[in-house]
């Protein structure tokens, strides 16, 4: 859209210069009709600009301040250009020292970014006063903020422009409050209490926008700082699970058993110790767990006793098993029971593959009691065709699998999950209100 | 409407757009004019603004509430601790007006309103001559304010159209009461005179301005596309 030409007269200048009172070096007014106090780069004095005129308010400092960011430069964060027009030096009665930009576009008026300790914070002055929640936490737009920090603020250092007066060795009372990636920060004095909210920044953001230069990492955390391991666990957590619960139904599905061979072998009616060989069986898994079912269909008030060999063809390496079937009836005050199954299942894990005969050793039972229902053979009688019906599979993947899948996949999420609590660890230590300090019991 | 006279100081086409506002600065010779029945009074010269940077110039507009007005007025105050400005709005629809006030950066839109609807026992005390206590909680029309700032506010000096006429110099007390969701309240008094504005904190972005004051190097924002 074209301006209306009424409402396009050349650009109003940015920029005054005024000249230092004191040392008469030149002091740029980039914020003209805002500001109020400016310290001469070049002397330290702190002039006063309300009006457009520079007063000497106090002069030269002791020391001078050397901002790593230039006044007078501008960046980009969050998409809007920006100008460090300010530079504070503070810190807690002259300990923890950390350094305040303030930033300003006319059109977007003023910011902070905040180096603490190498790490970046941008503030944005509210217009909102957040409400306590509870005696620990303030909420500001539904979202809660734990205390953190309390102490006072003092002012060490001052370079350039500021839109209130600005002293050496002025103090306010701090207390901050937070949550991942950003800090709610109260500043008190007798005339005034203002919130500001703080966002982390990555590094890289202000490196790329104001060319300052990298520093080591900042350890421990900043209160705020955002654990880098904490996305990744959610993520993690949720890719896991999808993948573990893949595979569980995959283990379900895939886990039957392939049979690969039955045999029906007759009871001797005197209970005597039988003997068979069923084989070859073919195994064609590296490793697999081998399941042998035996069945005695006629099976009552009896057991049988079953011994497994199976034995590799091509080294006579014996994998031994061992099972029984056994099953009752019978009547009593409560009326018919039975007990017991007619079937045998057990497994062998973890037989390489090859050519495999399995020998089964068994033997026929039978309970005799004066009022059993077969006096004589019981259900080993001949007339019954007595048998036992052995069966030989391989399961192709079964619970240790998963298990191992579970442990391959959980491993680094439990790194990840580690690294986190150390970095949340570290971060928590810093507050006041940490229960490992011993504090100074004033709250 | 709209009233067009020459200046008495230097014959320059000067606009009335509102009885409302009887009073203007003129935009060539910046003599102070009062326009009454009789014509139009002058009184003396209003000082020159001094230079700034705000992105708010007379005649940009924007939309406030769903209504779109003009700006068309402003007037510079200062106070021990720094100086704000107060830009007049005009809308469009009804003529009314409001203020929006522009200091650290930030805006607040007000509207005047009659003090007498006011039922604040700490408001009347300050009405009749009170000191504000910086921190006190105040209950007004239904919502809890604090006093943010007190202070003896003078008159830097004006330009545009204006309900009053802002002398340079001229001093009024200046109270200023803020709520937790971005609520303001202001209260001038001038004597035994009680002005009382209500409003908010906003964005110049939500005030979707149109003709916003180009300053050197600068881009003009994203909102003012």
């Amino acid at each position: 859209m074209q301006p209306e030409a009424s409402l396009s007269p050349p650009p109003a200048p940015a920029v005054r210069a005024l000249s230092c009172p004191n040392c008469g070096g030149t002091v740029e007014l980039r914020a003209a009709g805002y500001t109020v106090h400016v310290g001469c780069q070049y002397c330290g004095s702190i002039l006063d600009a309300t009006d457009g005129l520079a007063k000497l308010v106090i002069k030269a400092q002791t020391a001078l301040a050397y901002p790593e960011i230039p006044l007078g430069t501008r960046g980009t964060l969050f998409d809007v250009e920006w100008e460090a027009i300010g530079y504070l030096q503070r810190s807690q009665n002259g300990a923890y020292r950390w350094d305040e930009y303030l930033l300003f576009n006319p059109y977007h008026g003023y910011r902070w970014l905040v180096n603490a300790r190498g790490g970046w914070s941008f503030g944005t002055m509210l217009t909102r006063v957040p409400t306590m929640q509870t005696f620990s936490t303030y909420a500001l737009e539904g979202t809660s903020y734990t205390r953190f920090f309390r102490g006072d603020a003092q002012v060490d250092r001052v370079v350039g422009e500021f839109y209130w007066r600005v002293a050496v060795g002025e103090t306010v009372k701090t207390g901050d409050w937070v949550r991942p990636g950003f800090m709610l920060s109260r500043e008190a004095n007798d005339r005034e209490i203002s919130w500001t909210i703080n966002q982390w920044l990555p590094e890289r953001d202000v490196v790329a926008a104001f060319g300052v230069t990298p520093a080591a990492k900042v350890w421990p955390p900043l209160p705020h700082q955002p654990s880098p391991w904490g996305a990744w666990l959610g993520k993690g957590a949720r890719i896991g699970g999808i993948a573990l619960a893949f595979l569980l139904l995959v283990s379900l599905l895939l886990s039957g058993t392939r049979w690969l061979a039955s045999e029906a072998l007759p009871v001797a009616v005197d209970g005597r110790e039988q003997s068979a060989t069923i084989g070859p069986v073919h195994l064609v898994s590296r490793w697999q767990r081998v399941r042998v079912r035996t069945t005695v269909p006629r099976l009552e008030n009896g057991w049988v006793d079953l011994d497994y060999s199976l034995i590799d063809r091509r080294n006579q390496q014996v994998y031994a098993a061992s099972g029984a079937a056994e099953r009752y009836e019978g009547v009593d005050s409560d009326g018919p029971w039975t007990e017991g199954s007619r079937d045998s299942d057990v497994s062998i894990a973890g037989v390489p593959a090859g050519d495999y005969d399995l020998i089964v050793e068994y033997k026929g039972n039978r309970w005799s009691q004066n009022d059993t229902a077969y006096p004589d053979g019981g259900w080993m009688e001949p007339t019954n065709a007595p048998q036992i019906v052995v069966e030989l599979g391989t399961g192709t993947l079964y619970a240790g699998n998963f298990l191992l899948a579970l442990l391959l996949i959980a491993f680094p999420w439990f790194v990840g999950l580690m690294l986190h609590l150390r970095f949340e660890k570290a971060r928590k230590e810093q507050s006041d209100f940490a229960p490992a300090a011993s504090g100074d019991g004033d709250d | 409407m709209s009233l067009h006279l020459p200046c008495p100081h230097c014959g320059a086409d000067v606009v009335f757009r509102s009885p409302a506002l009887p009073s203007r600065v003129c935009d060539s010779c910046r003599s102070m004019l009062v326009r009454s029945d009789e014509g139009i009074a002058q009184f003396g010269i209003a000082a020159v603004l001094p230079f700034d940077v705000s992105p708010v110039q007379i005649g940009m507009r924007g939309i406030a509430d769903g209504a779109s007005f003009e700006v068309i007025g402003r007037v510079r105050w200062s106070w021990t601790d720094g100086a704000w400005n107060e830009w007049l709005l005009l809308f469009d629809d009804d003529g009314s007006t409001a203020w929006l006030g522009e200091a650290m950066g930030q805006f607040m839109l007000l509207r005047e309103r009659p003090f007498r609807e006011v039922r604040s026992k700490t408001l009347t005390e300050m009405a009749k001559g009170g000191t504000a206590k910086i921190g006190q909680k105040v209950e007004l029309l239904g919502r809890k304010l604090v006093i943010a700032d007190a202070r003896q506010a003078l008159c830097v000096t004006a330009e545009g159209e204006l309900p009053f006429t802002a002398t340079s110099g001229w001093q009024v007390y200046n109270v200023d009461l803020r709520g937790r969701e971005g609520e303001c309240v202001s209260l001038q008094r001038d004597g035994k005179d009680v002005s009382f504005y209500q409003g908010r904190y906003v964005t110049l972005a939500e005030l979707a301005p149109r003709g916003l004051r180009a300053i050197e190097g600068w881009a003009l924002p994203d909102y003012a596309a």
